[in-house]
């Protein structure tokens, strides 16, 4: 019964939000586990965290249309999709104060935040598009694109020492992390996995701790950050670099 | 589907809707009026279940004619006795059918149907879906009717007041006038034939179990324009309901044929709480005094005797309020969940106590009214009814049906519980095929032939009635005089009657008719006016007020659920074995003596301002007659007599027949 | 009777006055607005009474004499859905909405307002045929042969029965879509020199584009478990997963905590949800 008017999104309406809620595990929320646990190796040291990025970089020239793939354009589909299933409901939780609620609304905000932080996180650190003209006279300037994959620590470090980064950076790893463990939660229910309401009670509890797991995870790489001293990481990734050098 | 098929149905109750499914079926279309969304009508509240002969009772030595010989003993023999055969020969067919569409009726462990006892019988005749039986059957009729209306073979007309059938010069019915709630729009609806399906009256009573929609307007509106109203004066008030300040709410039969008991402290108004009372302190009245049905004596006994222990002996529980224990908490918890649960809910909602743990506190409330508007019905030789004649369920008025509780034909004096829901669905489908003959013999004439002008005169009536009251300004207050009417009617009209109080409720009904005429409607608008639909309902519940006190005035004896003690048939005091037997021949003789007078339908009809009463024979050419026993002291003796006597009367019947 | 009384507050379980809070609106498309009544206390008393006294006595708390507040009710025991109201912000069946309750909440006063979610008809009487259309539109019936006798139905076991039995107690009133923070209103006004046929029509189309919401959704999964009632299970799952489907949910789960049938509502959409899924993947695969 679906009229010819309708909008492209009300036909596929359901194929759409069903494509949305998996691409919040995956790839989008396994590829968020996998980069902060990455991220967090940093509280080993400079050498530990700048050999996983060599690991992730060994893909060479694959990387960038794995990041596309895997990455930029699940987590952009997530966002369009997520404005949209937004801006379809109307929140009423200062109503109806029931907690799943609450948890309704707030998967809303996060997901809001979520958008604004990881967009400004990629322009900080990465500065969004590779070329030269862009990062030289837009990014760069503004104090963005602040990382190197081969000084990981160092560059890393060196971007976040502000004293506006890191909160912004905690604020949007919590954002990200709620909305990613109570996204679990939620779509266990629409995909019928946790179907009684005792059995969405025991989920809630799972999604809960592997929402604090994540969370701590986070911290680390967050603390990570600002316990580690840049010109010391240099030392260690320039070091790295030679020996690899001599290797070769 | 030619229009000139189309039948409207007024009411969208289990009758109405059964009725609507039927037609469909046989190709007939159907307009369907209602004065609320068809899924939310009264039918939702019967709660208890509904009663069929089935493999199990079976067993036990039940059949057919045993659950149509209790009808009918509940009845105390009013009935005309071939619908009431048909109907208790359908029942099983009935629930065979529900089950099939899919009501949630509770099973037993191998998945057949769970059946439990109701007052009136000894066997567990009752199918049941949890405590809203009524709720579950009404929403299976739904559904199927929702599933025409996709097909274009059903228009609901929601939130419309039928105003009145429309007759034509030869006083045929040929439609309906009715009005849109919403925009306040009075429309006719022609059609091959109308069926009313309006179920009860209990409004006229104020308070009642009843819900708010059934204020008896749509029958009295056929009663008015000529159709005949049937035993007005039989209404069931039902012995336990929970006293409320706008409604008194059913607390079901089932809770008795769970296991409930009803006693009361045998001292007057103990104040212990009644969990600390001992059972040796305790008077379990209806047990005791009829020791065979115990707290499942037919509704008009247990509520006399609840009346009675708390009016007469003063054994109420409460000081100021009159109410008896109906106690579950014996019953585990678990069991009470599964069967009972949603009348419990509905007595913890409402009363703030659990009724698992405490007993329940109630009194009886006007419930049911087994008269309505006059039928007719066509005999087969077998004693039932003769399938397809189109005059089965045909009130006096050619066109003009009745179905489901708003008619009068098959509960007599007393409706035995579970049976109401079957009368309804019963008379639904049984009508289908009768309406398809009728209209076959009429060819469609009412809606063909029928000039135009005809429908526009009856729609300017209504026009006329509606502006005439928007514009009263007597000042009479219609809420207050609707109360006024319900204080009057449940003092006079309830559970005891006595003459000089129905002489005076008859005169005090005329003046607040009177003042009804007078009304002034504080809402003048165009637009859902519930003002001025509320006055005219009022205004139509005198003529069915008043049939029910003359009714009642006139009958002077006792008859199910109309008592009057002056006339009540006495107990046996001889205690000599010779004298009581000449006691009990006394009573038989009295009996057959009142059974001659009275042993007939009241029908009553509207002169323009008062009811007139005649009466009319009943067949009971398949039962006859016997003493209606439950509990009366000497029943034993009486019961022989009466016994003897029927075997002398066969006797000689087939000795004249040689 | 100028100023409005607050109920007692020494001993608010027994104040002599109610002060109730009406929103009002004389039709579609016409302004709302307040309006204060008084009515006398009783014991017992539920909202549905207060609102007959509001009808009996036609005036507001300054006496100014104005039209009875319109309201539907039926049973006035909780199985019907008619009555439903927001009160003291929460949509609920006014019938079972006890005032000392409602005085425990805001001792104050009795606030009333429509339904939020479906259009105004005049008061607190509002425009809930979308909910019946679902019904429609999700076939929400068992598909039999015929009416005539063809013996007993399926046998149902009794764990089954006990499934389904809640489920089938929905009454339709709408207190689950009410609170739906994924369920938005749909009013439509209605074009002049438009038919009953053509506006009933845009309506309906409408509706179509809405979310179904949760007591329809649970009625599939009633009907779906049902042996004959299955025969049709792809068509209902076909029209569950069209626009305005279970996909629209978004998990609030206000619906099961407003349920005045305590129907386990997100159970449903959980099976519902999961039927939908395998549904479209067969349909995917082997369309």
């Amino acid at each position: 019964m679906n009229g010819p008017n309708s909008s492209f999104f009300l036909r596929h309406e359901f194929l759409i939000r069903r494509l949305h809620s998996l691409s919040g595990l995956i790839p989008v929320g396994a590829y968020m586990v996998v980069h902060l646990l990455v991220n967090s190796t940093l509280i080993n040291g400079a050498g530990a965290f700048q050999t996983n990025v060599h690991k992730i970089h060994a893909l060479g020239k694959f990387l960038l249309p794995v990041e596309w793939a895997f990455i930029f354009l699940p987590i952009i589909f997530h966002a369009v999709v997520g404005v949209w299933i937004i801006r379809s409901g109307q929140s009423n939780h200062s109503q109806y104060r029931f907690t799943a609620n609450w948890r309704y609304t707030l998967q809303r905000w996060t997901g809001v935040i979520a958008i604004v932080f990881i967009f400004t996180h990629v322009f900080h650190l990465h500065g969004w598009f590779h070329a030269q003209w862009w990062l030289e006279n837009v990014a760069q300037p503004l104090g963005m694109a602040q990382f190197r994959p081969y000084n990981a620590a160092s560059t890393l470090a060196q971007g976040m020492q502000n004293y506006g980064w890191p909160p912004f950076y905690l604020v949007g790893i919590l954002a990200c992390v709620y909305h990613f463990a109570n996204g679990l939660w939620t779509m266990g229910i629409t995909w019928g996995l946790w179907v009684s309401p005792a059995g969405q009670r025991r989920a809630t509890l799972a999604c809960a701790v592997v929402g604090l797991l994540l969370f701590g995870v986070g911290l680390t790489a967050l603390v990570a950050t600002q316990v580690t001293d840049p010109e010391e990481a240099r030392g260690v990734e320039d070091r790295m670099y030679e020996s690899e050098d001599g290797d070769r | 589907m030619a229009d000139n098929q189309r039948v409207v149905i007024i009411g969208g109750g289990l009758a109405g809707l059964s009725a609507t499914m039927k037609l469909c079926e046989l190709g007939i279309p159907v307009d369907l009026i209602s004065l609320t969304q068809v899924k939310r009508s009264h039918s939702v509240c019967a709660q208890g279940g509904i009663n069929s002969c089935n493999e199990q009772t079976r067993q036990l030595g039940d059949s057919e004619w045993k659950h149509f010989d209790d009808t009918v003993y509940g009845g105390d023999f009013l009935q005309q006795q071939p619908p009431v055969k048909e109907m208790a020969y359908w029942a099983p067919k009935v629930i065979d059918l529900m089950d099939r569409l899919g009501v949630t009726f509770n099973r037993t462990f191998e998945g057949y149907l769970d059946r439990r006892r109701f007052g009136g019988t000894l066997y567990k005749r009752t199918a049941f879906a949890g405590a809203t039986t009524g709720q579950q059957l009404l929403y299976a009729l739904d559904e199927q009717v929702r599933r025409w209306e996709t097909q274009g073979m059903v228009r609901k007309f929601e939130f419309w007041d039928f105003l009145g059938p429309v007759l034509d010069e030869e006083g045929r019915c040929v439609g309906a006038v009715a009005q849109d709630l919403v925009t306040m729009e009075i429309h006719a609806f022609p059609a091959a034939a109308t069926i009313v399906a309006s179920g009860g009256c209990g409004l006229i009573f104020g308070k009642s179990t009843m819900s708010v929609f059934c204020n008896g307007s749509a029958v009295s509106r056929c009663f008015q324009v000529g159709a005949k109203y049937g035993n007005p004066e039989f209404i069931q008030v039902h012995p336990t309901a929970i006293p409320g300040s706008d409604k008194l709410r059913l607390m079901s039969e089932s809770a008795r044929g769970e296991g409930g008991r009803v006693w009361v402290p045998r001292t007057p108004q103990d104040p212990r709480p009644p969990k600390q009372i001992p059972e040796s302190e305790r008077y379990y009245f209806l047990e005791e005094r009829y020791p065979q049905y115990g707290n499942l004596v037919p509704r008009d006994i247990a509520t006399r005797e609840i009346f009675n222990i708390c009016v007469n002996e003063g054994l109420s529980v409460e000081k100021g309020r009159m109410a008896v224990y109906l106690d579950l908490t014996h019953i585990p918890r678990e069991e009470l969940d599964r069967k009972l649960g949603g009348i419990l809910e509905i007595y913890e909602k409402f009363q703030g106590v659990d009724p698992r743990e405490q007993p329940m506190k109630i009194f009886p409330a006007v419930h049911y009214s087994m008269g309505g508007l006059w039928v007719d019905f066509a005999k087969s030789s077998d004693g039932g009814l003769q399938a397809g004649d189109p005059a089965n369920q045909r009130t006096n008025i050619e066109g003009l049906y009745a179905i489901g509780e708003c008619d009068y034909q098959y509960h007599g004096a007393n409706r035995l519980g579970a049976n109401s829901l079957l009368s309804c669905i019963f008379s639904g489908l049984f009508v289908g095929p009768c309406i398809q003959t009728y209209i076959k013999q009429s060819g469609g004439a009412a809606v063909t032939r029928t000039p135009s002008t005809l429908f526009d005169a009856a729609v300017s009536a209504q026009q006329k009635r509606h502006e005439d009251l928007l514009n009263c300004r007597g000042g009479e207050n219609p809420y207050l005089l609707h109360q006024e009417l319900g204080d009057v009617m449940t003092r006079a009209a309830t559970v005891v009657r006595h003459n000089d109080q129905l002489d005076s409720a008859y005169a005090k009904v005329e003046e607040l008719q009177q003042r009804a005429a007078r009304a002034s409607i504080s809402d003048t608008g165009s637009w859902t006016n519930q003002n001025v639909v509320f006055t005219k309902a009022l205004q139509d519940m005198f003529p069915v007020a008043k049939a029910i006190l003359r009714g009642a005035r006139l009958r002077d004896e006792c008859r199910g659920a109309h008592y009057k003690p002056e006339f009540a048939m006495p107990s046996l005091t001889e205690t000599d074995p010779e004298a009581r037997r000449r006691e009990a021949e006394q009573w038989c003789d009295r009996f057959e003596e009142n059974n001659r007078r009275y042993l007939k339908s009241t029908i009553a009809r509207w002169n323009g301002t008062d009811p007139d009463i005649s009466y009319e024979d009943v067949d009971t050419s398949l039962i006859p007659p016997r003493p209606r026993l439950y509990g009366l002291v000497g029943a034993e003796i009486i019961e022989q007599v009466w016994r003897e006597r029927q075997a002398k009367r066969k006797e000689q019947v087939a000795t004249a027949g040689q | 009777m100028s100023a409005p009384t607050p109920a007692n507050p020494s001993s608010p379980a027994h104040p002599t006055k109610v002060n109730v809070r009406v929103l009002r609106q004389d039709g579609p498309g016409q302004p709302a607005y307040w309006e204060r009544h008084q009515v006398d206390y009783e014991e017992n008393m539920n909202v549905i009474s207060v609102l007959q006294k509001i009808a009996a006595q036609a005036q507001t708390v300054d006496g100014k004499k104005v039209a009875p507040v319109a309201w539907e009710c039926g049973c006035l025991e909780e199985v019907c859905g008619s009555c439903t109201m927001v009160i003291n912000g929460r949509v609920r069946q006014s019938c079972s909405a006890l005032v000392d309750s409602l005085l425990a909440e805001n001792a104050t006063e009795i606030e009333l307002r429509p339904m939020e979610k479906y259009p105004v008809i005049r008061d607190l009487v509002v425009d809930r045929s979308r909910l019946f259309h679902a019904l429609k539109r999700l076939q929400a019936w068992v598909p039999v042969d015929t009416y005539g006798h063809l013996g007993p139905g399926p046998r149902i076991n009794r764990p089954q029965q006990e499934e389904m039995y809640p489920l089938s107690k929905c009454m339709s009133c709408g207190c689950c879509m009410d609170a739906c923070p994924q369920y938005q209103k749909i009013e439509l006004q209605r074009r002049p020199g438009e038919s009953d046929e053509q506006y009933q029509r845009r309506k309906e189309a409408a509706y179509e584009q809405g979310f179904v919401g949760a007591a329809p959704i649970s009625q599939v999964v009633l009907f779906n478990s049902h042996p004959t009632g299955k025969s049709i299970a792809d068509g209902r799952l076909d029209a569950l997963t069209e626009t305005g489907g279970i996909q629209v949910c978004g998990n609030a789960q206000n619906c099961v905590a407003v349920c005045p049938k305590d129907i386990p509502l997100t159970k449903s959409i959980a099976r519902a949800g999961r039927a939908a899924t395998l549904h479209s993947i067969k349909r995917f695969l082997e369309k």
